[in-house]
């Protein structure tokens, strides 16, 4: 950094880096308001799953991913097949490839360690919110400032969901089923895939994904969901290679 | 104990997937992985939301799926007009709530 000094565009070469964590939390707290009905729904789901409700929690720190936190607990709960689970859970996870791929463009400058630490963080909206900061013109900033706003997101929504998660399980049996928690969940995951809609392929992926989850729901634990995704993902393939 | 070996081994396998080419400084997928992963967003995603809209708590019932349809039509219109997760969600909840009251 030091040598930036005399060049025109020069920024102070320690810049605060004080405001961009500020600015990392204030921009996830909207985000956490939006994850309190899932984060309790899942709490209370991994109370109630018939394993120790310490174990079921213990995926949030573990997976840091409420998807596949569901799906695991609840197929464990359930008995399925340990291959099954893991297989599933990971499934619902290989999202997370495509994020780092995407991530890793972002990341040049970076350390080694700040990108294993990185890696543990990156969680469905704290991707969203990094890549929303990337990608404006000024690209977020120099490498130092892109990692302290990436750490500051991260960290601020780990540590609201082991404590959402947590409040659900204590509170399970407690929260009203008027509330329609249950319908919480899905909500969420729906609002995570509407601003990936942004092309034919994206549209066929999910469109061909629902359908044929909806349509497999009737197979045992969790077959249904790789079913669909795997439709999914070759419908896009295939849409993908007519219109680019 | 056998349940928590099984979150571990996710745990690892999922963190293994999240450090793939974040920690690899300059790995890119190879094309043909990388026009794949392209839809597992959006495949995987609306995999697990629409049965789950459909068929809240695995059934399929006048007062279970309208109110979680018309909570989703409602949360991505709103979403549409505002792009704001918050709003969008808890529009969507707000709607869950005054259908389920109105229908039991």
């Amino acid at each position: 950094m030091s040598t930036a000094t005399g060049s025109p565009r020069a920024v102070p070469a320690q810049a605060p880096l004080r405001p961009v964590v500020l600015r990392a939390a204030a921009d996830a707290v909207p985000v956490i308001a939006a994850y309190v009905p899932f984060g309790l729904t899942l709490g209370a789901t991994l109370a109630a799953s018939g394993i120790s409700p310490l174990v079921a929690w213990s995926s949030s720190p573990l997976l840091f991913g409420g998807a596949a936190q569901l799906l695991a607990v609840q197929l464990l709960g359930a008995g399925a097949n340990v291959a099954v689970v893991v297989l599933g859970a990971l499934v619902v996870n290989s999202r997370m490839l495509l994020y780092s791929a995407s991530l890793a463009q972002h990341a040049d400058g970076w350390s080694r360690r700040a990108r294993w630490a990185g890696a543990y963080l990156l969680a469905d909206p704290v991707y969203a919110l990094a890549l929303g900061r990337f990608t404006r013109p000024d690209g977020g900033g120099d490498a130092r400032t892109r990692l302290a706003y990436y750490l500051g997101v991260g960290s601020t929504l780990w540590t609201a969901w082991m404590g959402v998660t947590a409040a659900g399980a204590l509170l399970a049996g407690v929260l009203p089923d008027g509330l329609r928690l249950d319908v919480a969940a899905p909500l969420t995951f729906l609002l995570l895939v509407l601003p990936m809609l942004t092309s034919r392929p994206a549209w066929a992926a999910a469109a061909t994904g629902g359908a044929v989850a909806v349509a497999a729901s009737g197979l045992p634990l969790g077959l249904g969901l790789l079913v669909g995704s795997a439709a999914g993902i070759a419908a896009g393939a295939l849409v993908g290679r007519r219109h680019g | 104990m056998g349940e928590l070996l099984v979150l571990v081994a996710i745990g690892v396998g999922t963190y293994l997937m999240r450090a793939a080419f974040l920690a690899t400084a300059g790995a890119r997928p190879p094309a043909a992985v990388g026009r794949l992963l392209r839809h597992v967003g959006p495949a995987v995603l609306a995999a697990i939301a629409l049965p789950a809209l459909v068929a809240p708590q695995g059934r399929v019932a006048l007062d279970a799926t309208v109110p979680a349809l018309l909570a989703a039509a409602v949360a991505g219109v709103a979403w549409k007009f505002t792009r704001s997760l918050p709003l969008a969600l808890f529009g969507g909840l707000v709607v869950a709530w005054a259908t389920t009251w109105l229908l039991t």
